[in-house]
């Protein structure tokens, strides 16, 4: 399987915006939240499809998210929109300050075969997690 | 029937000026609002939470208020938390909450602008109004924020195209500069774009603190760029009549957190040794200025108040959100207006499920999924009056254009009767 390592940025767009206040729970939401933007030359050297999903991992935990291109990006950083599939990547360690890191972390983007999660089920996994 | 002069209530712009089309009872269409404003006044009857519950079976309201008080009253270390995106008295209600209960009460900033408030306590800030910005700033600075994304209207509306008294050419009477890792909606549309590495906001900000003290750097670059250029953008703020950097979680989420701000102040109060200069943080939900000065104004602190020795403590970190919820220390949860089950690190979120949430919302969300108790409120500013703060620490009145769906109260009612039932009353 191919595998980059990015530094991996996180904030708002307009579409997630749209997105939930729709709801969380809206096709709209989902889709605008469940993606990763890479640039084109880390897309390249992953030798994406389209349709395949890919797996983020960082030291905290591992995800899987549809991908699109942008090419605002340099290579090497990739970025996510807020929210629960983003969240499952980032630790709560916050230094003393309350605030953990959602910007500026190390993270591998790797091929995968296995689908991305729906909001449902990262809640059912929420709900497992010791 | 035509409403006008609505104040929208989604992000900290706070814009005044959303005019709506209101038939038969609804919402037909709004005019002034941006796409994600115009989404928020146009579903806010989609997804609704449609009933009370308990552990997902539907109950009457004020069993669902029994329920909620009883969790509350059996809480050892009970944490209130949200805040944002709602209105200032039903914040003042959730203050009084926590201190009935000896709990802890936090809001959304400190998973945003909390590390700007930590700053902002150690060192003080350089502030005006947006309207000053809008009739003064020649130099705006979007630093580690894209208003593109997240405020849509605030080029519009106070920084960059509006004519002021002393800007009467508008948009070509100032200068915008952009600094961010990437290249963002704001970087393409500003005038300059200075892109830097990734974590490294802090040392560029003290090099041109340095500059601006008329020091020089045996460097060659800062955060990746050349210093020649660093130079002379400290020299042009200096130069500026009157200039503002807005900045955003660019800033406060990366590598520095609060250090980052620390030297944003430090910049600023060296600039204004030579001319007047700004720093502005973009607030993103609509009330989270108003959550900190409400909750300032009851308890003496900004958030990441404990109440658990029957006085107000502040220690962020400790009394945080995140923290307390993945260190386990609470042992139960009220949300009032605020999803944390997908707005936090996974060991933080996962934790709501293991402990009874008492949730207050709209719309079904995954923290409503996950929490014990679900209760149904009004939009506040749609649904509901109130006041909220602009990210400038403007307070501005909500209107109440629809009414909310049938039995549904609002943020302030429900928690009221929440508070009498922790008193003992019914």
């Amino acid at each position: 399987m191919k595998e980059i390592e990015v530094t991996l940025l996180s904030g708002r767009t307009t579409k997630q915006g749209i997105g939930l206040e729709e709801g969380k729970t809206s096709d709209s939401y989902e889709k605008s939240v469940n993606l990763i933007f890479l640039n084109q030359v880390d897309i390249e050297t992953l030798e994406l499809t389209q349709g395949q999903p890919v797996k983020i991992t960082t030291e905290e935990g591992s995800t899987q998210m549809n991908w699109v291109t942008d090419k605002n990006l340099d290579s090497g950083l990739a970025f996510i929109p807020y929210g629960p599939w983003a969240n499952q990547l980032y630790s709560s360690k916050t230094s003393g300050t309350g605030m953990p890191r959602f910007k500026g972390i190390k993270a591998k983007v790797t091929q995968t075969h296995e689908k991305v999660p729906s909001l449902l089920e990262i809640i059912e996994s929420l709900r497992r997690k010791k | 029937m035509q409403i006008q002069d609505i104040v929208c209530p989604f992000c900290g712009c706070l814009c005044d000026d959303i005019e709506a089309t209101i038939k038969e009872g609804h919402i037909e269409d709004v005019k002034n609002s941006c796409a994600v404003s115009r989404s928020k006044f146009m579903n806010h009857t989609s997804n609704r939470l449609t009933n009370s519950s308990i552990d997902g079976k539907t109950v009457p309201f004020l069993e669902a208020v029994d329920a909620a008080v009883k969790i509350l009253k059996d809480a050892k270390r009970p944490l209130i938390y949200g805040l944002s995106s709602t209105e200032c008295g039903a914040i003042a209600k959730a203050v009084e909450i926590a201190e009935v209960t000896g709990g802890i009460i936090d809001n959304t900033s400190s998973v945003c602008h909390g590390p700007t408030i930590l700053a902002l306590q150690q060192v003080g800030e350089s502030k005006a109004t947006l309207g000053e910005v809008k009739n003064r700033a020649e130099l705006v600075v979007f630093w580690g924020s894209n208003p593109t994304e997240s405020h849509l209207r605030h080029l519009l509306r106070y920084s960059g195209i509006p004519k002021g008294i002393y800007v009467p050419e508008g948009r070509k009477g100032r200068k915008i500069i952009t600094v961010d890792v990437r290249s963002t909606g704001a970087a393409r549309m500003a005038d300059e774009f200075i892109k830097i590495k990734p974590n490294s906001d802090f040392e560029l900000l003290q090099a041109l603190r340095a500059y601006v003290r008329g020091q020089e750097l045996d460097i060659d670059d800062v955060a990746g760029v050349p210093s020649d250029e660093v130079r002379r953008l400290a020299q042009e703020m200096k130069n500026a009549r009157f200039g503002v950097i807005f900045f955003g979680l660019g800033l406060t989420q990366s590598l520095g957190r609060h250090m980052n701000i620390d030297a944003a102040i430090g910049l600023v109060g060296e600039l204004n040794r030579h001319t007047k200069f700004l720093l502005t943080p973009m607030r993103g939900h609509y009330n989270v200025a108003g959550a900190n000065t409400v909750t300032t104004w009851q308890t003496g602190y900004p958030y990441a108040v404990d109440f658990s020795r029957g006085y107000p403590r502040y220690n962020p970190g400790e009394y945080t959100s995140v923290d307390l919820l993945s260190r386990h220390e609470v042992d139960a949860v009220l949300v009032v207006a605020s999803d944390p089950a997908s707005n936090f690190p996974v060991d933080a979120a996962s934790y709501l499920a293991k402990i009874p949430v008492i949730t207050l919302e709209q719309k079904v969300t995954p923290t409503t999924l996950l929490s014990k108790v679900s209760i149904p409120v009004a939009t506040a500013g749609i649904e509901a009056e109130g006041t909220a703060y602009r990210m400038d620490g403007v307070p501005l009145r909500l209107s109440k254009i629809v009414e909310p769906p049938s039995g549904v109260k609002s943020d302030l009612e429900t928690l009221d009767l929440i508070l009498q039932g922790l008193k003992g009353g019914t």
